[in-house]
């Protein structure tokens, strides 16, 4: 039995329906493979730094288990499947932290309520796959280097006109 | 001439670490990002100024934070 560390990133559309039961879905997969889970605790909820599987948000739980190591290899299936687990780090750790504990038994308290995750930024199916490339104002020359279109259309023209003025 | 390939001086290393700093662990996102470039390369050890353990310890933590979706690959 060997002490393990787990991060889980989890969908926030399972944590805003009900957190200890996202939280519950995870625990239950490390316990199914005996594991002894110590601690289970909300880390964050942050704004990713990419967007994973069209989130831009997620919510990471933070767990340190004993395992043995072909439970370790046989959780890590489960969690591929499981559609709630967006992304799982398992590393060995030596020890758990100092202030650990306390930490994950201040949200077992019964006032303990998990923050509502605000609301997923809406992913175009551009930017999914160019990144920010798919903010870039599209410039069309052809109709940059025609001045007679510039003046029907009144609000185009104000951006496409310093283009025009450069290309000149 | 050879002032024409003469390089300009490289940015001085941020300094060893000190027993103080934080602990090099991929949940310290703010004390890791000090370490990118602004497009998120990791520094090399002549601009941390990192022992092999130290820098080797920061590459492991950084490509941890990244896929998790801490910190980004390319930004």
């Amino acid at each position: 039995m060997k002490l393990y560390e787990g991060m889980f990133l989890l969908d926030n559309q399972a944590v805003r329906e009900n957190w200890s039961r996202a939280k519950a879905g995870v625990t239950d997969i490390l316990a199914k493979y005996g594991a002894k889970v110590l601690t289970a605790r909300h880390w964050d909820e942050r704004k990713l730094a990419y967007p994973i599987k069209g989130r831009t948000r997620g919510t990471y739980l933070l767990c340190f288990f004993e395992c043995g190591s072909d439970g370790v290899n046989q959780m890590r299936r489960d969690l591929e499947i499981d559609e709630r687990v967006l992304r799982y780090l398992l590393v060995n750790a030596t020890a758990v932290p100092a202030g650990e504990l306390e930490k994950c038994q201040a949200e077992g308290a019964a006032d303990f309520a998990a923050p509502t995750p605000p609301a997923d930024e809406r992913v175009s199916a551009e930017r999914l796959v160019f990144g920010e490339f798919a903010d870039r104002p599209v410039v069309d020359r052809s109709r940059a280097s025609a001045p007679a279109n510039d003046e029907a259309e009144g609000e185009e023209s104000e951006v496409e006109a310093p283009v025009a003025g450069e290309g000149v | 001439m050879a002032d024409l390939n003469r390089r300009s001086s490289p940015p001085p290393a941020l300094g060893s670490r000190n027993c103080d700093d934080p602990k090099i662990e991929y949940k310290e996102i703010a004390y890791l990002a000090k370490f990118l470039t602004p497009q998120a390369n990791i520094y090399s050890r002549k601009r941390t100024g990192f022992c092999a353990q130290c820098q080797r310890e920061l590459k492991q933590a950084i490509k941890r934070a990244r896929h998790m979706g801490l910190m980004p690959f390319v930004a």
